[in-house]
């Protein structure tokens, strides 16, 4: 890993005056100036989603329901039409804006506390309903907004602040997999599991979230892209190992690959 | 206006949702609101508007939420119970100032709590009214809808088994087709990439790290708008026989008709009762009532719980009339509330007893 | 000063399912609306369609209907059947009105206390082609008993009620109206 970062040399004065945050950030991102912890992966799928919805032109049309959790804090920051949603109900929320304005663009932003803790009935009952929104899962495997306790996608061994010698399946269960689950049922069209902790990954998951968009306005039905993120303070990992961390414990049981595709 | 037609409360309030331009609504089967989801279901594709079946009350209130922020008017409803589970999302929904409508068929009247007090979390409350009959329900589900509109708030329609059952000669208003107008706070996605996309939160509005952003102001509007509608929204009641009564007893919705009914009749037989029936539960009719009862010696109130709108009224009188409990749980076995205490002789004879 | 109740007039209807008597109860609320009336129906019956228990209320008027779903006394009764009518026995009113169809009908009736009009509903039914036209039968005979629903009106009812699924039904249901209007006389 360490050959791969990128130093900065600190002995002479820079070649070039420093550049604005805002130089690098997407059309759709009013403020990049953001308060989530360094190594946070949520910004990185967030600019992703944000960037394709701009790439496909769909600003004009988008309406983006955001759950609760430490990317809630994006729901101010955006260049689109938002609707904050409680913990758990963006889907219906969402199925409630598709269904009066059909020819807009509807994309739910929520993270594996919310959706597949909280609300996993409502993303399996919109993606049995064929409900044509795209539902964007940012799964860390964590709580982060409350510090790092389990959630039902926590990985068996993974340490959490409630299962502090590691998810035991004995005492906490197994996790779930919610794109595999969401992949079998009729009404999904496109499901697709990627991750934000390497630039190839970045890359695919822009291009999965590029694909679930086009199946939605495709009137294809319901699309849900999971995209793993790092989440190192929940973790209780140093920042730099966030990535590598996502590589060996959520990345081995949540696949990465799409996983059906319309 | 159409002719009068006989039509079961739940249909009327059905027919008249969708007169007042309701478009959305969504709803979880459970006695007796049921049937007030089949006709929705039945009639709004009649103008182009969406029923969903949801998978439960949960998704139900969550799906009107997102219909209401595209500006079109929605609806949805339940029981007692259901609205249990739905109060999350209507306190957030509260806070987001979005219009609504809610139809609580309830089971019985152990809910006036939950509907006059806000029911969930948060420091809020919702416009309530609660009709008598079919007559009435049909007026006032035009009066919740403009209200919702006008206040940008939930309004609840407290209804019952009896509301929701009994047919009656009323007419209903013939269906508006043309195109409803979109208020300007409302999403269409179209302010995208604008530099000014619109947000529609609980939360409140703004960029976070600029001005306008401020969840402290934001829950002191709230806070203020609630204020405003407590002492905006005009109070309704019907109330008589007070001016010259030695006794006047309240009650509400379709009890509120049995004792109106019992009272009349007691009036036929000599007796100097008078009757008081609220029908904005919130904001409640204090001074109204307050009046009402001024003259007599006496208050009663009947309801069918363990005694929940005596506390309104007792606050309402501030202790100028003593003020008596004389209804009681319901007896029904079923869990509707239907009988077989609430009748008119038993009632009757509560109120003779309380006479002074 | 009149009492707003003074117009009130109240009908309960019993039987068992499968007789008609929720047809019925709809038959003479419609007709009464069809004549320009205040109309209140509250019906119940049990779990079963047929055979089980089967009620319903009806109450008319000039004026809007004071009363509440659930009556505690009523100025008129049909009697379909014996069988349920235990409950609704005593809430008929003194100098009331009872139509009962004698052809099935087997109880003591409180004939001091209120008029007893006497209808072979069934067998008429039956002359006339189908035993379930008695309650249509009985209609008729209470729209010209009472006062309180015309022919036409009962007629017009009649076509309200029926549903699609049973419009080849409607001309015996009208001439079992017109029969039970013209036992009436």
């Amino acid at each position: 890993m360490s050959d791969d970062r990128l130093f900065l040399s600190t002995d002479k004065p820079p070649a070039e005056p420093a550049s604005l945050v805002d130089d690098f950030t997407p059309g759709l991102i009013t403020q990049a100036n953001h308060h989530l912890c360094p190594g946070c992966g949520e910004p990185i799928a967030i600019r992703a989603a944000m960037e394709a919805a701009e790439e496909l032109a769909l600003a004009e049309r988008t309406v983006a329901v955001f759950g609760i959790g430490c990317y809630t804090a994006f729901a101010h920051n955006l260049d689109v039409e938002v609707v904050q949603a409680l913990h758990g109900r963006a889907p219906s929320v969402a199925t409630g804006i598709k269904r009066m304005l059909p020819e807009g663009f509807v994309v739910t932003f929520q993270g594996d506390g919310d959706m597949v803790n909280e609300g996993l009935q409502e993303v399996l009952h919109a993606a049995a309903r064929g409900e044509n929104i795209t539902c964007l899962l940012l799964n860390n495997g964590v709580f982060g907004e409350t510090g790092g306790q389990m959630t039902t996608t926590t990985t068996l061994g993974q340490r959490t602040k409630t299962s502090i010698e590691g998810r035991n399946p004995h005492q906490h269960g197994h996790p779930i997999l919610l794109s595999d689950l969401t992949a079998t049922m009729d009404g999904a069209a496109y499901v697709a599991r990627c991750a934000v902790n390497n630039a190839g990954n970045v890359a695919r998951t822009k291009r999965y979230i590029t694909r679930a968009y086009e199946s939605q306005m495709a009137g294809a039905g319901f699309s849900l892209v999971e995209i793993l993120t790092m989440c190192p303070t929940g973790w209780f990992v140093d920042t730099l190992e966030g990535p590598e961390y996502l590589q060996n414990t959520l990345a081995p049981v949540h696949n990465i690959g799409e996983l059906k595709t319309p | 206006m159409s002719e009068r037609v006989l039509i079961e409360g739940s249909e009327a309030m059905a027919r008249a949702a969708v007169a007042a331009g309701c478009r959305f609504f969504a709803g979880y089967p459970m006695t007796p609101f049921t049937e007030l989801l089949e006709h929705m279901a039945g009639l709004l594709p009649e103008v182009d508007g969406v029923c969903m079946n949801a998978e439960s009350e949960l998704e139900a209130v969550g799906m009107a939420w997102g219909a209401a922020t595209t500006g079109h008017l929605a609806a949805t409803g339940s029981t007692g119970q259901g609205l249990s589970l739905m109060q999350e999302s209507l306190s957030e929904i509260t806070n987001a100032r979005l219009p609504l409508v809610v139809f609580n068929m309830a089971r019985g009247q152990g809910d006036y709590f939950q509907a006059t007090r806000g029911g969930g979390h948060g420091d809020y409350r919702h416009i309530v009214l609660a009709p008598m009959d079919v007559p009435e329900a049909v007026e006032l589900t035009q009066l919740a809808f403009d209200m919702a509109g006008q206040w940008r708030t939930p309004v609840m329609v407290l209804g019952d088994y009896y509301l929701a059952h009994t047919y009656q000669a009323v007419s209903v208003p013939s269906f508006d087709t043309a195109a409803p107008e979109v208020p300007n706070w409302a999403l269409d996605g179209s302010t995208g990439g604008s530099g000014a996309a619109k947000i529609v939160s609980p939360l409140g509005g703004g960029v976070e790290g600029e001005e306008g952003f401020d969840l402290g102001a934001h829950y002191a509007a709230c806070a203020a708008h609630i204020q405003a509608m407590a002492t905006g929204v005009e109070p309704l009641i019907d109330a008589g026989f007070c001016e010259d009564a030695e006794l006047v007893v309240a009650a509400y919705g379709s009890v509120g008709k049995f004792v109106r009914y019992a009272c009349l009749r007691l009036r036929d037989a000599g007796h100097r009762v008078g009757y008081i029936r609220p029908i904005t539960l919130w904001p409640f009719p204090s001074e109204a009532v307050h009046k009402a009862a001024s003259g007599s010696a006496k208050a009663a109130v009947y309801e069918q719980n363990m005694g929940q709108m005596v506390d309104d009224v007792r606050l309402a009188t501030m202790g100028t009339v003593p003020v008596e409990f004389i209804g009681g749980p319901s007896w029904d076995h079923s869990g509707f509330g239907i009988g077989p205490d609430i009748n008119v002789p038993d009632i009757s004879e509560r109120i003779l007893e309380t006479m002074p | 000063m009149n009492s707003p109740l003074a117009g009130e007039r109240e009908l309960m209807l019993t039987g068992i399912g499968g007789q008609g008597v929720q047809l019925a109860a709809q038959v003479i609320a419609q007709g009464a609306i069809a004549d320009g009336k205040e109309v209140l129906v509250f019906g119940s019956y049990g779990g079963m369609m047929r055979g089980g228990n089967t009620d319903s209320t009806v109450v008319i008027s000039d004026q809007p209907i004071e009363a509440p779903p659930v009556l505690s006394a009523t100025w008129s009764a049909i009697l379909m059947h014996h069988q349920y009518w235990a409950p609704l026995r005593v809430l008929i009113s003194d100098g009331g009105l009872v139509l009962v169809n004698t052809s099935v009908f087997e109880d003591q009736l409180d004939r001091d206390r209120y008029r007893v009009v006497e209808v072979p509903a069934t067998d008429v039914a039956t002359d006339l082609g189908n035993p379930l036209l008695a309650a249509m039968v009985m209609a008729g005979v209470y729209g010209r008993t009472s006062g309180l629903v015309s022919l036409d009106g009962l007629v017009e009812g009649m076509r309200r009620s029926v549903p699609p699924y049973r419009s080849q039904l409607i001309e015996a249901n009208e001439a079992a109206l017109a029969k039970g209007w013209e036992m009436a006389a």
